[in-house]
Formats: structure tokens, sequence, C-alpha cells
């Protein structure tokens, strides 16, 4: 029988109320907190590991360094942005103008946590990413100071000043890179999963990639070919509701993209992009899925970006968020209480509070932490602020392995 | 008569046709067709016309492309507006079916349609990908679909009238770097000729050939060279596909020396088809092309505003032709 109309739902589980957002210690709360992890998977397909009878529920099973870890690299990302929106802000030397990824970070680091980042290129897991690129490559393992060089163009930076924030890449931790196209990269993802089963070597490959790729034929044509070559795949897509300023509802029949799955007959899964767990959970089952030959899955991921599509118009230095007004949004603006909403359900808070109930941190050894990661960030920033510029002429090179083209621009 | 933008001037002209034609249909996605410009009323095709007759797609140009050639087979006029972000996802549909239906049926399929590509590759720090000047190249090199740009918002207005009622396909391709250029354009709809090449400034010393985004640029650079006592003769292209010989050829023939000016690669880039066709044409003329590098354009504005061609790249360049 196919196991594709074999859809487990837990309705007990699923209609219990969101865990609250501010978490306070205790078991009684502790408890509830776990119960929205499952409340988060609204739609989960015939997984190994629950016909094994294994819930899922794999941060029971976190070190305490891996926790921190995670919570560490979810502040590293906030502050890099925040960081980054107060240099385009006041700093008018600062070249870059960027997609900002504050508001997501537990999509990337829980994802990443599930992954290998550390070892030869055909041990690591790849990721792909998408324009919104920073917390990506930070969650992976990319260098934030050579990343801050590169999204302001320095000569030292990640990728030379040839790629910019939408080009990053960084091969020694798999993170293979940045896509400043909606649609290419899922497909492009999958290939890499092809030659990884091809040769054997028990990679996995992540594609993230937002809400905007739905409508794209890019998105069908992963999910068939992957299904249909079981290949070690997971696409996760960040619904932020928004692709630049359209609401995706004007790109997706359904209200949850999750649902796309089930034609590919492939899991398909719905969960809190704002709760690090959460995300953990399902990316590691699917990740365990994918390493054992079980093929791909679609996570979605619910979550919301706190600036808008592109630079920082309506933000203000100092503060998280931008609120005002965004010229390039022409004629659609997004609700200021959608996103205050949203900011109520914090990634880096909901983190925090998580290990606090868990007794992994004491409140103050997370702010320390919190403290820490802005300071990396304003360091890292510093660092590149002092780096060389481009050799003009270097724009020649790279275009072949060997060699560089000729000018031709003096006629 | 008002000083209106490229953009206001275009969907002008659109929202006169779409008045005309109640069949007529809009296609776009991520950018919706609303143009503001001081001291007239904002247009909204999209609020005008309804969700029925202009639709807001997912991010999918294949499909913006197909559909709008589906409208056109099925006989309304359409009009999709592509950003840069995608304006080769749709080459296909443009070169395999829409370029090619007309001769495949034996001159049956008429397709009233017209493709607004977004170009961009004129802003430092876009990097690779949002730098995609070079499709001009591209789409000029289709038969059976004509291919212009505009260079000034008059042009945009009366080349599109003439392509949304041209029916066959025209990818008319938006140089987003003019897109703050102002000028006085008539209110009155009025259509210009999809086949003419526009002398902007008359000279007898040497012929500047350009379009598009490059215009600017050539012109900054021609009133330099006159300042310096050349007489430079500026061609703007405004038709790729079909090409306006004659224009080309009486000029150099004048002028005995082309040059040709492109913000797209050099390889295959429009001036180097301008050089074979007037090579064909004039005798005993020198020749010489000003274009970008063939890569990528580099993220760094200091790697690409050296290899992107300026005025003062043209100004030197003229001057090694005519001393």
């Amino acid at each position: 029988m196919s196991e594709t109309i074999d859809v487990t739902r837990n309705d007990d589980i699923r209609d219990e109320p969101a865990a609250d957002p501010i978490v306070s210690p205790g078991r009684r709360t502790f408890l509830k907190g776990v119960a929205g992890a499952g409340a988060a998977i609204s739609l989960i397909r015939a997984v190994d590991a629950r016909a094994e009878g294994e819930l899922g529920y794999w941060a029971k099973d976190l070190p305490a360094a891996k926790q921190v870890q995670m919570y560490t690299d979810i502040c590293r990302i906030r502050w890099h942005e925040r960081t980054m929106a107060d240099k385009m802000l006041t700093d008018s030397k600062y070249r870059g103008y960027d997609h900002f990824y504050a508001g997501q970070e537990a999509v990337a680091v829980g994802v990443c946590a599930a992954l290998r980042n550390k070892g030869n290129f055909d041990e690591v897991d790849y990721v792909y990413s998408s324009h919104r690129s920073t917390g990506h490559a930070l969650a992976k393992g990319v260098d934030m100071k050579k990343m801050a060089a590169e999204n302001d163009f320095r000569a030292t930076g990640l990728n030379g000043g040839y790629g910019g924030e939408m080009h990053l890449s960084d091969k020694s931790c798999g993170f293979i890179g940045a896509d400043g196209m909606i649609g290419p990269a899922p497909p492009m993802a999958t290939g890499s999963a092809f030659a990884i089963k091809a040769r054997g070597s028990k990679q996995v490959v992540v594609v993230f990639a937002g809400d905007g790729t739905y409508a794209t034929p890019h998105f069908h044509s992963a999910l068939n070919n992957s299904a249909l070559l079981k290949l070690p795949f997971i696409y996760v897509l960040e619904n932020n509701l928004y692709h630049q300023y359209a609401h995706y509802s004007l790109s997706c029949p359904m209200k949850d993209i999750a649902e796309a799955a089930g034609p590919y007959h492939i899991p398909g899964v719905v969960v809190n992009g704002q709760d690090v767990m959460q995300v953990y959970n399902v990316a590691r089952t699917a990740v365990e899925r994918a390493r054992a030959g079980g093929g791909p899955t679609l996570i979605e991921a619910k979550t919301y970006r706190y600036y808008n599509h592109w630079g920082a118009p309506g933000a203000k230095p100092g503060e998280l968020g931008a609120f005002g007004y965004d010229p390039l949004a022409i004629s659609s603006f997004r609700p200021e209480r959608e996103l205050r909403e949203w900011m109520a359900r914090d990634p880096v808070d909901i983190s925090r509070n998580v290990l606090v109930a868990w007794g992994t941190l004491t409140r103050a050894q997370a702010d320390a932490i919190e403290a820490a990661a802005k300071q990396e960030a304003i360091d890292a920033f510093a660092w590149a602020d002092a780096q060389p510029y481009c050799k003009p002429e270097d724009g020649l090179k790279n275009v072949f392995t060997q060699g560089s083209v000729a000018a031709r621009q003096f006629g | 008569m008002a000083k209106k933008s490229w953009m206001y001037s275009v969907l002008e002209a659109v929202q006169y046709e779409m008045r005309a034609d109640k069949n007529m249909v809009w296609f776009f996605e991520l950018t919706p067709p609303v143009a503001a410009t001081p001291g007239k009323p904002v247009i909204n095709l999209e609020k005008e016309f309804g969700r029925n007759r202009v639709v807001n797609t997912g991010i999918d140009e294949m499909w913006m492309a197909a559909a709008t050639l589906g409208a056109g087979l099925a006989g309304s006029k359409a009009v999709t507006y592509i950003p840069y972000q995608g304006n080769c996802m749709c080459f296909q549909i443009i070169q395999n079916h829409a370029g090619k239906l007309r001769s495949m049926t034996g001159g049956v399929a008429s397709m009233p349609i017209v493709y607004i590509l977004e170009m961009t590759g004129q802003t430092p720090g876009f990097g690779g990908q949002h730098s995609d000047y070079e499709i001009d190249s591209y789409y000029m090199h289709i038969p059976g679909v004509k291919t212009v740009i505009p260079s000034t918002p008059a042009d945009a207005k009366g080349m599109m009238v003439s392509a949304i009622r041209d029916p066959d396909p025209v990818v008319y391709l938006y140089p987003a770097g003019l897109r703050e250029l102002m000028e006085e354009v008539p209110d009155d709809q009025y259509s210009t000729p999809l086949d003419k090449a526009a002398v902007r400034v008359v000279g007898s010393d040497i012929t500047i050939v350009s379009s598009g985004g490059g215009m600017p640029d050539v012109l900054d650079a021609a009133e330099q060279l006159k300042a310096q006592g050349m007489k430079p003769e500026v061609i703007d292209l405004r038709c790729l596909k079909p090409m306006d010989t004659d224009t080309l050829v009486r000029s150099v023939q004048k002028t005995k020396r082309l040059l040709t000016v492109d913000q797209s690669y050099y390889t295959l880039c429009p001036g180097a088809e301008v050089i074979a066709r007037v090579a064909e044409n004039v005798d005993g003329a020198r020749f010489k092309r000003v274009a970008f590098p063939d890569s990528a354009p580099p993220a760094s504005p200091e790697m690409f505003l050296w290899m992107r061609p300026n005025a003062g790249h043209v100004v030197a360049a003229a001057k090694k032709l005519v001393g």
C-alpha cells in the first residue's frame, strides 16, 4: 500500500493551545512548551522514527553545551542584523544594502544544529541559501568578520568583494551559497543531493527558500525529482508571509505550503519557526530520514522578518525592526500590528526562556551571552571597516579558473 | 503636457489602451503597475481595471511569459512586466514559442503582446545576478520578436503604444537606470515607430551609437567633445530588431568613424551588429567598440565602476578614433 495517504495526525496534541511565548521557569510551563512543540506539527507523514515509538522530541537529548551554542548563535545572528541595520542607517561609508534575517533566527539555527557543519567537503552537510543569507551563513559556521567585510565589498571579504550579501559562499563549512534569484537554488540543491547519493558519501543537502519560491516551477521540480530519486534533500521553506511586499496568499492557494509535499509522497511538516527547539526537532527527523536513504522532506517554518524586504527603510538606529514607510513597497504595506504581534513571539526571547526553564542557563548567564554576541558583531564590523578595498582591475579575474579577460570599456 | 518619468509615461500609454480595449490584460509579479508624477493623477492599473484583468502572480516568470503569449493567441492584447530578477527565466517562451509561432503556423498565429523586461546592471553593489544588462544581446537575436529599448520617457510612451498595437510580439526593454529620468511628455496618445533609430546630436566628425541605459553617458560625452571642438553625431538605436541600418549607414558615410557604446558584454553586444552592418555598406570607415568586459559584474564598486563604460571612456575612445 502506498504510504502517501497515511497522514498521521495527533488531534489531541494538535488542538492544544500554543505555548506561551513568555515562558517562566517551572515544570508546568516546561510541559506546556513540549505540548507546543507537538502542536506545531500539524501535518506529518509516515516518519520512520514515529513508527518505532520515537516522539521526535530530539531536543530531549541535546547536551547543555549544544543548547547554549544554539542560543548563542541566535544572539549572534540577531546582533549581526542589528549592527548591520545601524551601519546602514548611520554610516555613510558603509556600502552594503542588505536583506535582513532578523526575526527568523530560530529557523536557520534549529536546522543547522541538526547538520554536520565541520569536516572535509565530502563529509559536511551542504546548505543552499536565499537572498536573505546572513542568518543561514552564521548558523552554518561562516566567519562573521569575513562576511561583514564581504557585505561591504572588501578585498579580504569572504568572496573577495566579488559577491556581496546575495552571493556569499564558504565551502569550508558546506555553505554552498546564497542565491539572489527566486527559483533555481532548490533544484540545484537536489543536484548536489543526487551527487551525494551517487557517490555514497552520506551527506545531506538543505535549501533555505522563502514562501515566494512556492509559485516557481523550480519548487515543484525540486520536490518531484528528489522524491522520485529518494534524494537526501530537505526543503526548508521559510514562510515569513511576504515575498518582497506581496502576501503569500497571492501566490499560493493553501494556508500551509507544507501540504504541497502530499502529492509527491514525502513528509510535509509545519513548524513554529520562532522556536528553535521545535525547528530542531523537525529538522533532526528530516536529517535522520535523509541520511538513512529515506528521501526528502519539506519543512515549512512559519516565521516573520522584522525589517522590510530590502535595506533598512522604515528602521531607526538602535531600534529593532522597521515600522516606518518603505517607498519600495509601492502600494502594499504590511500592518504594523502584524509585525508587533510577531515580535511578541521573538526567537531570541523564546530560546532564552526555554533554556532558563530547563535550568541550562540563568537569566544572568543568558544576558551575558547576548552581550558577548553584540560585542562580537560590533568587533566584526569594525574589523571589516579596516579591510582594504578591491583593486579595480581585479574585476577582470575569476571569470574562468585561469587567466583574466580583456578590458573592453576603453574601446 | 507635463514632466513625466519613464514608467509614468509607459503606464499612461497602457491605461489609454486598456480603457479603449476591454479585453486587454496585464500580468505582473512583485511590482504593481502604479506610477505617480507631480501634478498628475496617480495611475494604478490594478485598482482601475481590477484583478480580473490585472493579475498579481506568484514569482513565476515562466508562467507570466507563457500566459501572456496564450492570451495573445486567444485574441486579447496582453502585456507583462517582468522585473530584472527574472528577465531570462522567461527566455524559452519568448525565443522558442513567441518568436517562432507566426512562422511555424504559416502566418496564422497572431500575438499582440508586449514583454516589458526590466534590466539592471548599472548599480554598484548589486553583484552578478542582479546585474543583467546583457539581455539586450540575448533578445535581439530572436527572429519573429521585435526588440526595442527606449531611452527617454517620450519614446517610452510612443513606443509602448506602437508595441501594444503591433500584432507581433514585442520585447520592450526597460533600463531601470533610467527610472528617474523626467521630461515633458504629451498627454495625448501618440505612437513612435518600432523600426527607427533617433539622431540625438547632429555632427560630422564621428558617429557614436548607443542605446537605453548607455545614452545618458554618451550624451554627456558628446557635450564634452563638442566643448573640445569635435563634432560628434550621436545615434540612439531605440530598436535593436529590426535595426535601422539606413540611419546608421547614412551617418557613417558622412563621418567615416563609428564608435559603439554598450553596457552589455563586449562579445555580441548590440554595437557588434551595428559595426557589422555599417562595415558591409560603408567603405573606408574606422571602428571602435566600448562595452562591458566579458565578465559577470563584480559586486565591489571599485571593480564595477572601473569596468562599466562611462562618459570618460567614450570621450577617450572618440579622441583615439578621430585623432
